[in-house]
């Protein structure tokens, strides 16, 4: 099965190889083309996709005589079976793949241009309920947390929404679940597991088997009890906007994607949304790993020049410099804080895909898994 | 990377010499399937999405995307993607949910960019004057609520088969998840605890169908039950359709919601035609147009949907993550839980039949007996406590033969089947009239007790003996015209004529004049 994900992704990925062939460009990625732009070529998570189709972005790059084509695939699968030979450039959304990327194409450095926290949306209603049940509270810095550690007692109590005390407000009979996507292909899950293991691991970063082994069984009914679950960022987020708190009470999102819409001013986010944070979160870190000088180009643009921190905030990204972002929240009002206290860092990648796949196997065993 | 492009390469080459092969496939509604172009978007996809055929015609003009849409059943498209089957002939898959299909193995790697489209949630819908005298119309009702009242056999309802149509799936994974009370996605033991509870529910289902569609018409016309389980678009829908108004009940203790999703397949390479029409599909005066027309919710959220769908919080229930439970459901309900199915086969056997006719129709009886070890297969098979008369035919009817599948241990007897069909000899003249009614008479002398009962047509020629077509439309009219027709045309089937047996009865036709007998034999299984 494996080997027909690498396969199938490489087909897809090759339609663009193919286009540019008969449009009688070059697969090296260095040719010029009629405007005199050279074409450099990365592999990317989804969740960036819309900034690099934005014309604005592509004008800048016009600017420095660039012009960035980008697929998108997942960052497990970019760090994995993408045949990276293809790309100049690979742009996970973590540093765990980042890391394994650039040790496997002995790259020289990576820029890590800007990131987004990892953060939950809900409902008032439903973090209202949260509250009182003792797992949300205020940070006392003018935003509100999910405290991690009560939530995995929660969960490992089995706990229903309608079994929480005064909560009117969703009494369903299901589980109190955050929702993810599928931890097996998808970037966002993953950072929340990066999360929860730290938490199960007593507040430590994963950092030997035995210690995935133990922490595999708190945290995996967080992923396997939700039942069916998405493979990208977008679709349970999409879920949330469109279809509210019966579909989705509460989304494990990064940041940008709740911020984008705020800075957008576009009304998706409705007054009773709220924004909180889980405690401790994790960054997530969009790094690109260069193959090329070009690349290698792109990685300082993105990085360095202020034009291109602009858009990447309206995007709701956080650049190295928090003014920037800290101007957008305070023009469009998004009651987004300025900077987050409780930031854990990720397991490597080696120990952070050793819990992926143990939460796999689960899925692939027929029994009901420990919950 | 030139190894992978030149694939590409014949791939794509590969997509215009099918685009031949392709045109013997049919829609439903018999029309071939439109050749491959530079502009022509070739989408597999479930008949629930058939009702947005006029606004994607819009597509053409508005983004230059001519949409062609080839139909099928939900676990028939899941298997041909899944397996591969799909890949050079379609762009991009069009079904009322991908969960199913993305459970099985090898599925998720076929499938690139998903795009949901809208939204409805599998709801019931209940005559007015039932729901109010059931108390629904004003208070809330959990599906624990409606299975008290199934079981005290207060209402019928009808529901499509969970083999052959989302809407069916999703309704049984919402009812057994709310009946079984877990909070937490259904595994085996979940289903086989909560069987005895679904065996009270679908006491009350008397009607079953293939699609959405056909459940919604066949309802239309008859009104032979109280309510229907579907789609809220296909309940909402009705409205003026029917003598009396339906009123939609919203479980508030969860449904399951089909979310549309456009998904390019990872073989197409027309990622960008493709992603026009996603963009266009929700740009927000599409939406308004599919909520207005098609009575779907909008899945952006510029647009809210309008008071019709009223205001009840939808608590979506969790989706099993694992094939083995979801075929497990779909086995339980098939074999165990459903109303049996009593189902007689009407068969031509005159001397036309030799030679390749009768091998395929052995071969068509065989795939019912569990020979198609697929799923789709395997769900088509005669069910366990499943009656079966196969009635052979030429100049005269044959003596029917009675088989009754047994709860348990439904192998011996599925043999035996098996081994009946294989002793089928071709000869003789076609009374297919006479033989028609003498498969109502078999019907008459063995009282049905709420059975799904059903009769197969197939005959390959026109009525050369015995009595005529009126002579039997004057006969049906003195039965209790309870039992459905569903007839196969095959070889040189008298179309129009048995289009008429069909809409006489209430049944319907399936082509196997082109396609195979078993398929045909196997969609039939969906109305049974």
């Amino acid at each position: 099965m494996k080997r027909w994900i690498g396969v199938g992704l490489a087909l897809l990925l090759g339609g663009a190889v193919v286009v540019a062939i008969v449009l009688g460009g070059g697969g090296n990625g260095d040719e010029g083309d009629a405007k005199g732009l050279t074409t450099v070529r990365g592999v990317i998570g989804s969740e960036k996709k819309p900034f690099f189709d934005d014309p604005q972005v592509q004008a800048a790059f016009a600017k420095h005589g660039l012009r960035v084509e980008v697929d998108t695939a997942g960052s497990r699968q970019i760090a994995t079976s993408v045949d990276l030979g293809k790309y100049d450039f690979a742009f996970p959304s973590s540093v765990p793949a980042a890391e394994k990327i650039k040790q496997d194409r002995k790259a020289a450095r990576t820029f890590s241009p800007f990131y987004s926290p990892m953060a939950i949306a809900t409902f008032e209603p439903i973090a209202d309920v949260l509250t009182k049940a003792g797992v949300v509270h205020d940070s006392g810095s003018g935003y509100q947390v999910l405290d991690v550690k009560k939530y995995l007692d929660m969960v490992g109590k089995g706990t229903r929404w309608d079994s929480l005390p005064g909560n009117t407000a969703y009494p369903a009979r299901k589980r109190v679940l955050l929702t993810t996507t599928d931890v097996r292909t998808s970037n966002s899950a993953a950072m929340y597991l990066a999360i929860t293991s730290y938490v199960a691991n007593g507040d430590d970063v994963v950092n030997s088997s035995a210690q995935t082994a133990k922490v595999a069984e708190t945290i995996s009914p967080l992923f396997l009890d939700q039942g069916y679950s998405e493979s990208s960022s977008e679709a349970p987020f999409e879920d949330y906007l469109a279809m509210g708190a019966g579909k989705t009470p509460m989304v494990v999102i990064y940041e940008a994607q709740y911020a984008s819409h705020l800075f957008a001013g576009d009304g998706a986010i409705r007054p009773d949304m709220r924004l909180l944070y889980p405690s401790p979160t994790v960054l997530s870190k969009h790094t690109l790993v260069p193959f090329n000088d070009n690349a290698a180009e792109v990685g300082r643009l993105l990085q360095e020049d202020p034009e291109f921190a602009r858009l990447e905030t309206r995007y709701g990204f956080r650049t190295a410099d928090p003014k920037v972002f800290a101007g957008l929240v305070a023009s469009s009002k998004a009651g987004i804080p300025g900077s987050l206290v409780d930031v854990v860092e990720p397991p490597t990648y080696e120990h952070l895909e050793r819990l992926i796949s143990t939460i796999e196997q689960r899925y692939l065993a027929s029994g009901k898994p420990s919950s | 990377m030139i190894r992978f492009t030149g694939r590409r390469i014949a791939a794509a080459l590969l997509t215009v010499l099918v685009a031949t092969t392709a045109a013997a496939c049919s829609g439903d509604d018999g029309q071939p399937v439109a050749q491959d172009g530079p502009d022509v978007l070739r989408v597999l996809a479930g008949s629930e999405v058939k009702d947005l055929e006029p606004l994607l015609k819009e597509a053409a003009g508005a983004v230059g995307v001519q949409v062609a849409l080839t139909y099928t059943g939900t676990l028939d498209g899941a298997e041909m993607v899944a397996s591969g089957g799909a890949d050079g002939h379609y762009d991009a898959t069009w079904f009322s949910s991908n969960r199913y299909l993305s459970l099985i193995d090898g599925a998720p790697a076929r499938l690139s960019t998903q795009t949901k489209v809208m939204v409805s949630p599998v709801l019931l819908g209940l005559k007015s004057s039932k729901a109010h005298a059931l108390g629904w119309d004003t208070k809330q009702v959990t599906w624990a609520d409606i299975a008290a009242a199934a079981r005290e056999k207060k209402f019928t309802f009808g529901m499509t088969n969970p083999a052959s149509s989302n809407s069916g799936f999703s309704a049984l994974v919402g009812v057994t998840a709310a009946l079984s009370d877990a909070g937490e996605a259904l595994d085996k033991t979940q289903i086989a605890a909560a069987t005895p509870k679904l065996k009270e529910f679908f006491s009350a289902q008397t009607l079953t169908a293939g699609s959405s569609g056909w459940l919604a018409d066949a309802y239309a016309k008859q009104e032979s039950v109280d309510g229907l389980i579907n789609y809220e678009s296909v309940l909402l829908g009705l409205e003026g359709r029917v003598k009396e108004p339906l009123t939609i009940i919203y479980p508030s203790d969860g449904v399951v919601t089909a979310d549309y999703p456009l998904t390019l397949l990872a073989s197409s390479a027309k990622k960008d035609l493709y992603g026009k029409l996603a963009t266009w599909l929700r740009t927000p005066d599409i939406q308004r147009k599919i909520m207005t027309t098609t009575f779907r919710r909008p899945i952006v959220p510029e647009v809210r949907p309008d008071q019709r769908f009223g205001s009840a919080q939808l608590v979506e229930l969790p989706f099993p993550n694992r094939r083995s439970a979801a075929d497990e459901l779909i086995s339980a309900y098939l074999n165990q839980v459903r109303r049996p199915s009593r189902t007689l086969f009407v068969l031509d056997t005159s001397g036309s039949m030799g030679g390749d006719r009768i091998a395929s129709l052995k071969q068509a009886l065989s795939t019912l007996t569990g020979a198609d070890t697929s799923a789709s297969g395997q769900f088509s098979r005669f069910r366990d406590r499943e009656t079966v008369t196969l009635l052979p035919f030429s100049s005269h009817p044959g003596v029917p033969r009675t088989f009754t599948v047994p709860e348990t241990s439904p192998d011996p007897v599925l043999r035996e089947i098996r081994s009946y069909g294989d002793s089928l000899v071709a000869e003789g003249g076609t009374a297919i009239y006479d033989s028609l009614r003498a498969a109502y008479d078999t019907v008459a002398l063995q009282p049905s007790d709420g059975d799904f009962t059903s009769i197969v047509l197939m005959t390959d020629g026109e009525n050369t003996d015995g009595s005529s077509y009126d002579d039997f439309a004057a006969y049906y009219g003195t039965t209790p015209k309870n039992v459905r027709t569903f007839v196969v045309l095959f070889g040189d089937s008298d179309v129009e004529e048995m289009g008429k047996v069909a809409a006489l009865t209430g049944g319907a036709t399936f082509d196997a004049r082109e396609g195979s007998l078993s398929s045909a034999f196997k969609e039939i299984r969906g109305y049974q």
